[in-house]
């Protein structure tokens, strides 16, 4: 059973009215259900942007948009930390008190440790991590920071051996010191788990999410380090490097770490969004090769499952679907694909028959996709991987602003990054001082 | 357990059935290190074989002014395994030649180096390197001294600023001045670096393959009669050995000589009219037709590769590359300068057809006339050339994990 936009709006206003500590679980609808959350409007957008040689300070650097309604700054870019060296910035995530953000390098390994807490409109350098490989083990490329209490989970995607898709989750505590290693299972060392649907455990990483009060955690499978370095285009023609991307999900214990099931996935599924419903027991994918939607849920006998569910597009054309973000009501999703730059809006109102509703054209290549925990605004940014952006004047590299009617995205403002003098601009996170009293 | 690390033991050539590592039928087993038990005394072992090579090689040459020890080899072997030695601690001389790839690298056909910069050529195996008069695809450097140089500073290999800055970097790392004292009786400079990783690759020696038992060891039963046809089809029909050389007592199947074998020729032509559509594999049975339009647009622009020319300007230089010895071949896939042939039947094809057949290609590259089953036969005999050492050296390799910062 799922509820509907209705059911859960009745949901909200019913604990509001009656001083329940309802909590609206984040800022936007994809983040950590462990994390404290803004009721209201987003103050701040952070931008984790890849530093460019020859432009600007050629460094990566956290840039902060103001959001504020009435500001006279908003819609500007009004503070760029910068942290030294291009590492391949890529995701980041909040510590589940939300006062720290941890970005991430999947070059470098470095992890660069914001407060943005003490001055939300300023985010400032904490701590920097560069020991995350020696620290894990051997993983390489810290991709996501999923917020667990006290702790960080973090996704590798490749390994210091060889510098292939075999690597590992890394747990660390909120102070940064690393805590435990575990490798993906693979075919060769399944830790327990079984290989479902002809699934081969290829041990390769990408996300994380948890379904708490299901005790499940699942992660998702890209590629290594020489592939998403790489040229995309070179990349395409080298078909032993094309051998080399993800074809599984696993189910894992979420707390004791170990993992249970592993299934048959094809086509380097990576983002993984759990609805926010109480009786919401299924996950949603993107496999970004294959261009297709997958359904990670729970059947009737109590068993997780993984099938296709919808195609993206028309998968020969390589739309390549990359962020998704779910309606906080569970009834919609946006599933962004890199190269037409196209946003869609799926109705996942039923999750097993999942369709498209909508589209629109952002630019010339479209990544991340960020939306308001109310639905009613819609943040997008451009760079995918410095080495697979689009070459030329098809590299467009921005934040835009949309509202969302339910109808019609309608776009609000925008920043142009490279007319910024910026770099790449790739993950978001919200922030607001009202979270910090 | 760490990425990478042996689970199963099984040795390398062994036709044990072996559980499938990827759900791509096509993608090789990695050799498997666990197949030679932990050596605590494993440089001993790599000084005894770079003094005395095994069946069907030849004694390594070893530079006067650097004879092989114990110390310099475990040096060596740190230096090669370090990723601290590049710009931004991410690359190391053994994260292009990967122990459980027969030191080469089969997941790239050309290699990717500091922040995913590319570069034109596959990473070959530096198994028999030692044996090499000129190092490199274009042959460009005649000693393993000073070879390391180029892929230490190349921009888009390591991409380190300065030689001196590496140095006085391992004169600030714990435990390298005490390596360097106890290989060389003084701390560390480019000349030593150079000597101790030269010392380490030239213990990394493979022969005693079923073709040397069979070919210099007199055992009849070491390779198959599709084998022995193979390599009688080498020696005459096909005529691969005018290149590709066997001596009385060994063979290192490289006449150290450099030829326009039309493979590259044909590539350039490739770079400068791609084809309309690439066929792109996007996950296990599933393949797209790609326009060149879409390739187009999220690729940067690839340089051409003159070959040998790049080294001495001269004309008649152009895409000649140096004769690679075939040994281990079979398990240093994909194949030619840039890895663009994904086997060996794919390279025994090029060759039967003639190459590309442009007017400077070398007149022994020719049509051949081999049939099916001749072919075969030649795949055959390239496969009966691994070295069942493999395990054994890249066990060896990661006796120590990786250095890290």
């Amino acid at each position: 059973m799922t509820i509907n936009r209705r059911q859960f709006t009745a949901l909200t206003a019913g604990a509001l009215a009656a001083g329940l500590p309802f909590r609206v679980f984040a800022d936007e609808t994809c983040q950590s259900p462990y994390m404290p959350k803004i009721t209201g409007q987003e103050e701040y957008v952070y931008v984790w942007t890849l530093g460019v040689e020859g432009m600007g300070d050629e460094q990566d650097k956290l840039v902060t948009i103001d959001l504020r309604p009435g500001s006279e700054t908003r819609g500007q870019v009004i503070n760029s930390f910068s942290v030294g060296g291009r590492n391949e910035a890529h995701h980041a995530g909040f510590t589940s008190d939300r006062r720290y953000l941890w970005t991430g390098g999947l070059d470098t390994s470095r992890i660069f440790i914001f407060d943005v807490h003490t001055d939300p409109s300023t985010p400032t350098l904490h701590k920097t991590i560069d020991t995350f490989v020696k620290d894990s083990g051997g993983c390489v490329g810290p991709h996501t920071f999923y917020a667990l209490p006290g702790r960080v989970m973090i996704t590798g995607l490749s390994n210091d051996a060889d510098h292939g898709g075999r690597t590992a989750l890394v747990e660390y505590n909120d102070d940064g010191d690393h805590v435990a290693t575990y490798w993906m299972p693979t075919a060769a060392d399944m830790q327990g788990a079984v290989a479902v649907d002809g699934a081969v455990a290829d041990g390769y990483g990408y996300d994380v999410r948890a379904l708490i009060r299901k005790n499940v955690m699942l992660t998702s499978s890209f590629t290594g380090w020489s592939n998403y370095m790489m040229d995309f285009g070179q990349m395409l023609g080298d078909a032993e490097a094309m051998k080399r991307f993800g074809t599984t999900m696993v189910q894992w214990d979420l707390h004791t770490r170990q993992p249970k099931k592993v299934f048959n996935v094809p086509g380097a599924p990576l983002e993984i969004r759990f609805p926010w419903g109480a009786n919401a027991n299924y996950a949603f994918s993107t496999a970004a090769l294959t261009s297709q939607l997958w359904l990670i849920y729970e059947d009737d006998a109590g068993e997780w499952q993984a099938k296709a569910v919808a195609d993206i597009g028309d998968p020969a054309s390589i739309p390549l679907p990359v962020d998704i973000s779910i309606g906080a009501d569970d009834q919609t999703l946006w599933i962004n694909t890199f190269m037409d730059g196209k946003t869609r809006l799926f109705d996942i109102s039923d999750p097993h028959n999942p369709h498209q509703v909508y589209e629109k054209v952002i630019a010339s290549q479209v990544n991340m996709v960020s939306q308001s925990w109310d639905g009613k605004r819609v943040y997008f940014t451009s760079s995918l991987l410095a080495n697979w952006d689009k070459k030329g004047e098809d590299d467009q590299q921005y934040l835009k602003a949309y509202t969302w009617d339910g109808s019609e995205l309608v776009e609000d403002f925008a920043v142009d990054f490279y007319e910024q003098q910026l770099g790449r601009a790739h993950l978001m996170r919200f922030g607001s001082s009202e979270l910090y009293g | 357990m760490r990425a990478g690390a042996p689970i199963v033991a099984i040795a390398l050539g062994l036709a044990q059935p072996v559980q499938a590592q990827s759900a791509y039928s096509d993608v090789p087993e990695p050799i498997r290190a666990a197949t030679c038990a932990r050596a605590d005394d494993w440089s001993a072992r790599a000084l005894a074989r770079s003094l005395a090579p095994p069946l069907g090689l030849p004694p390594v040459a070893h530079p006067s002014d650097n004879p092989p020890s114990r110390a310099k080899i475990e040096l060596g072997r740190k230096l090669f395994f370090d990723r601290r030695l590049s710009i931004n601690k991410t690359m190391s001389c053994a994260m292009c030649h990967v122990p459980e790839q027969a030191f080469a690298n089969w997941e790239l056909q050309t290699a990717i180096g500091v922040e995913g910069r590319s570069t034109k050529r596959n990473a070959p195996t530096i198994l028999n390197a030692a044996y090499y008069e000129g190092l490199f695809h274009d042959a460009r450097d005649p000693a393993l001294e000073t070879q390391y140089l180029a892929p230490l500073l190349a921009r888009n290999e390591m991409a380190n600023p300065s030689a001196g800055g590496v140095i006085a970097l391992l004169e600030a790392l714990d435990g390298y001045p005490a390596l360097f004292a106890e290989a060389f009786g003084a701390g560390p400079s480019l000349d030593r670096t150079g000597y101790a990783l030269a010392a380490y690759q030239r213990s990394l020696i493979a022969g005693d393959t079923p073709f040397d038992r069979w070919y210099f060891g007199g055992e009849a039963e070491a390779v198959s009669d599709e084998v022995k046809r193979g390599f009688a089809l080498f020696t005459d029909k096909a005529d691969c050995a005018s290149c590709h050389t066997v001596e009385a007592d060994h063979a290192l199947f490289t006449d150290q000589q450099l030829h326009d074998t039309g493979h590259g020729w044909l590539r350039e032509q490739a770079r400068q009219a791609p084809p309309a559509a690439t066929r792109v594999r996007v996950a296990p049975g599933v393949v797209h037709e790609v326009p060149l339009a879409t390739i187009a647009a999220v690729s940067a622009a690839r340089e051409a590769d003159l070959g040998r020319y790049e080294v001495t300007e001269d004309p008649d230089d152009r895409w000649k590359f140096r004769t690679p010895s075939l040994r281990n071949v079979g398990v240093t896939r994909p194949y030619m300068h840039d890895g663009a042939l994904p086997s060996l039947a794919a390279v025994v094809s090029f060759y039967n057809q003639g190459g590309a057949g442009h007017p400077q290609q070398d007149p022994r590259i020719r049509p051949l006339g081999l049939d099916a089953g001749e072919e075969a036969a030649l795949v055959a005999f390239l496969e009966a050339l691994t070295s069942p050492d493999i395990a054994c050296l890249a066990a060896e390799a990661r006796i120590e994990p990786p250095d890290n910062h």
